[in-house]
């Protein structure tokens, strides 16, 4: 075959490639491509290990971490971890087992909060993109302050007043401490956003009589619907993997990410490494598959307070 | 007094830089607060002066200023301006109705107070008859006053009086929580009253100027437009208000008692004690030595783990996209597979990875027979310093041996590399398309190396567009209490020889590998534990560093202040 033909069939285009590279290929590129793919496979390796690890280790019968063989053995996968996952119940009187209760009360606080989060974030980064007003940049200098600190250094003072209006173990209330500690980094990634829409969109409409409702309701929040869908499936993660602030305000409620830290807690009823990894892995597929989907939004995010350099 | 040496090292030379920023930084700090303290005395004084020239010059508007003073809206009612007036008056009832619905004067009037008199002068009205508002604010004044067994008006206070509420004992900590949401509402109610004064007197002028009061439907559309921006943010203002601003303002008061052990209801009081917590947690050379290791492994974790991070980050996202290497979007793929991973489930994984017995590591280590020659490794990297028994494994302890704190404190880090280093590499990915091609085009015609384009045109961008975010992830990670909390919880703890004897009474130590925030959680939330006031402090301490860290980040951003 002639160098500058062009390869037909599958087989003559993987031969044509590999005798290209074999003919560009220099010494200088040998080795560095080498290295590169050595460094990678070990990364790959280090990464993938513990995660296989786990895989396998919830696909066993095993209770015990000394039970897990390292390398997998297929002929005695077992699914008993996932069915005790599925049935478990702590007390008999339960309607539901416990996972899967944690499960759909978790499902509630979830949706509530996305809810919640992407009307009101919207609503502030609307206001922040869209006008001067007085006190808006010591607002703005507060929320950047206030998004750096962790909802569970107030915890004492709302376990407290949580208890004295009779909220706790309530899901609801739960979510609007999520909600309001969400609300000020979800606000500078709206503002980013809408400050790159241009203005004169606003100042035509504005001269055709529209009203600051229907600029927001009819012009901007339409082209602002992708970095909202960005919020909404943050605002929708979260929840699902805090321990700290459910297990202070919801003593006697379960949400997953506490009944998980049951399985690993040693001195808890239900201690069981392995249960926690089935448990662990049912609820970190979804949420890893729309991580992975998300990727590419995740620089924008990074870089939304400080768009523009 | 020394010139400063022109032959400094050049480390001498970056430490006294970095001292001009910090003296810098700190001077231009007390000279803000101490322009804004001026402007505040100045203002009340100014307030005065204002009413006194409003009362001589136009003593008309100045009479509906004070109508509204004593009952909010009349003042407005009498400039004919009843949409103003309703909500102003509502505000009013409302904050009236709050107060006497929650009070119990009602029982003072009818008699009580001749019933069961003072005794030796004792008697607390507002603890024994105010509603939220009054009886908040004596609560957050006093803290409480009787507790159980105590004798008050010739009864004796019991824990809880259904019918004579005011034999009840108090509860410090309800007393500060409601006296801090009173304090709020007291205020917000306060502003709305200014505001409402001003406005009545403000109108008037404006009717005696323009001779028009201005309509119902104009005013109201006037304030819907102008106010848009305000009105869109109140409902986020009232979330964040109650569920984050008023819960931090009660820590940081809590900082200011000696709330150290669970008071038991009713039988104890806790009260304001000033300076004190903070001279403890400074002074106290018990608190002062723990508070030492704890800060300085905190700031070495949240410096290191930032770092290591950025830098594998760095390399990653360099080699996936130099030439040699094909199929980039799959090794992606995989190599983000730990940020995609929720981190909570993650570090617990890790925790079963490092186990003690049957953990995956010692397992590995144990099947390919190198546990021993891992150890001496670690041993003489100072790492490993377990006293093996006769009869245990031989297994390496990685997170819970007392004298293998260093060890656990590197896991931490190594682990938390793992966890973090995908968020970077896709960042540092994402900035590297951004990089004009046109850069090194220019260079190749000036015959620049690779090197040399490394170092000159793709380090700098990387750097300037990342850098906002590795302060960021520096001060995220300072407060990286899931990092700790899951994968050590903290442990190991210290030999017991090593906690002073005030800590170890109050069993309040912190575990080797506690940070900051970590440690806080476990003085406040433990049972036994519970040294509140200590915890507050620290939550300060932790509050101003922050604070110092995005100002400056901020002051660094100039887009955040551009205005468009």
């Amino acid at each position: 075959m002639a160098a500058n033909m062009i390869p037909k069939t599958f087989k003559e285009r993987v031969e044509y490639n590999i005798r290209r590279f074999f003919r560009r290929l220099t010494f200088k590129k040998f080795v560095l491509g080498s290295l590169a793919y050595g460094w990678l496979i070990l990364m790959v390796i280090i990464v993938l290990t513990p995660v296989l690890w786990m895989v396998s280790a919830s696909f066993t019968d095993a209770t015990q971490l000394g039970q897990v063989p390292i390398y997998p053995r297929f002929s005695e996968w077992s699914l008993a971890n996932y069915r005790e996952l599925f049935t478990y119940k702590s007390t008999d009187t339960q309607l539901l087992p416990d996972y899967v209760e944690s499960f759909t009360t978790t499902l509630q606080i979830a949706v509530l909060n996305t809810i919640l989060v992407v009307i009101f974030s919207s609503l502030v980064g609307f206001s922040f993109s869209r006008y001067r007003f007085k006190g808006k940049k010591q607002v703005l200098l507060s929320m950047m302050a206030l998004q750096m600190f962790p909802s569970f250094m107030g915890m004492l003072a709302l376990f407290m007043f949580f208890r004295q209006f009779g909220l706790l173990n309530n899901p609801y209330a739960l979510t609007l401490i999520y909600t309001a500690g969400a609300i000020p980094y979800n606000t500078f990634i709206v503002r980013g956003f809408m400050r790159n829409i241009p203005k004169s969109l606003d100042e035509a409409a504005s001269i055709d009589g529209a009203t600051n409702l229907q600029i927001m309701w009819r012009i901007i929040i339409p082209l602002a619907v992708p970095i909202m869908g960005f919020i909404a499936v943050n605002a929708f993660m979260g929840p699902w993997l805090d321990y700290i602030l459910p297990s202070v305000i919801m003593p006697q409620r379960q949400t997953v990410a506490i009944w998980l830290f049951r399985y690993m807690n040693p001195l808890s009823h239900e201690y069981n490494p392995i249960q926690f990894m089935a448990g662990a892995l049912f609820l970190a597929v979804p949420i890893m598959l729309v991580q992975i989907y998300m990727q590419r939004y995740v620089v924008y995010g990074l870089t939304a307070g400080a768009d523009k350099g | 007094m020394s010139d400063p040496n022109p032959n400094a090292s050049p480390v001498m030379k970056v430490l006294n830089f970095i001292w001009a920023k910090i003296r810098g930084f700190f001077v231009s700090l007390g000279q803000s607060i101490w322009s804004l303290i001026k402007k505040i005395v100045l203002g009340f004084i100014n307030i005065f002066k204002n009413i006194y020239l409003a009362f001589k010059e136009e003593p008309k508007s100045a009479v509906r200023g004070l109508l509204s003073f004593f009952i909010p809206g009349l003042g407005q009612f009498r400039n004919k301006q009843w949409y103003k007036a309703i909500p102003f008056f509502f505000i009013f009832i409302v904050f009236i109705v709050i107060e006497l619905a929650t009070s119990s004067y009602i029982y003072a009037l009818s008699g009580e107070l001749q019933d069961f008199p003072a005794q030796d002068g004792v008697l607390y009205f507002f603890r024994d008859y105010g509603g939220f508002f009054t009886k908040g604010i004596w609560g957050l004044i006093t803290l409480g006053e009787l507790v159980l067994g105590d004798w008050y008006r010739g009864e004796q206070i019991v824990i809880f009086d259904r019918i004579f509420t005011w034999k009840s004992a108090d509860n410090s900590q309800v007393l500060l929580g409601e006296g801090v949401i009173a304090l709020v509402l007291v205020s917000m109610y306060l502003t709305a009253w200014v505001i409402n004064i001003r406005d009545a007197y403000h109108s008037h002028l404006a009717y005696l100027k323009t001779g028009v009061v201005e309509p119902a439907r104009e005013f109201i559309r006037r304030i819907w437009d102008d106010f848009f921006a305000y009105i869109i943010i109140v409902p986020s203002f009232v979330l964040i208000l109650f569920f984050t601003i008023i819960p931090f303002l009660f820590s940081f008061l809590v900082a200011f008692t000696n709330w150290t052990t669970r008071v038991s209801l009713g039988q104890q009081l806790f009260r304001w004690d000033g300076l004190n917590t903070f001279k403890t947690v400074f002074t106290s050379s018990d608190w002062l030595g723990f508070f030492g290791a704890v800060l300085g492994w905190t700031l070495f974790f949240a410096f290191m783990s930032s770092v290591t991070v950025y830098i594998l980050g760095l390399i990653q996202a360099l080699i996936i996209e130099s030439k040699y290497v094909v199929f980039k979007k799959v090794w992606r793929i995989i190599l983000i597979l730990p940020w995609a991973i929720p981190g909570l489930i993650s570090l617990m994984l890790f925790r079963n990875v490092f186990a003690d017995n049957f953990g995956l590591m010692n397992q590995v280590l144990s099947n390919f027979g190198v546990t021993e020659s891992v150890k001496e490794v670690l041993r003489s990297l100072n790492l490993v310093n377990q006293v093996d028994s006769v009869a245990g494994t031989g297994n390496i302890l990685w997170l819970n041996e007392p004298m293998n704190g260093n060890l656990a404190k590197t896991i931490i880090i190594v682990v938390n590399l793992w966890l973090g280093y995908p968020y970077f590499m896709m960042l540092i990915t994402g900035v590297l398309g951004t990089i004009p091609e046109s850069l090194y085009e220019a260079a190749d015609i000036d015959g620049a190396t690779n090197g040399q384009k490394f170092r000159y045109i793709t380090l700098p961008w990387i750097l300037r567009a990342t850098a906002p975010v590795i302060i960021t992830t520096f001060t995220y990670n300072f407060n990286n209490f899931g990092a700790i909390y899951f994968l050590s919880g903290g442990g190991p703890a210290y030999p017991i020889d090593e906690i002073p004897l005030a800590v170890r009474v109050a069993s309040a130590a912190p575990g080797q590998t506690d940070i900051l925030i970590s440690w806080i959680y476990k003085l406040s939330f433990t049972s036994g534990v519970r040294q509140y006031n200590l915890a507050a402090v620290y939550s300060i301490l932790i509050f101003v560093f922050i604070s110092l860290t995005a100002i400056y980040n901020l002051s660094k951003l100039k887009s955040f202040w551009e205005e468009d």
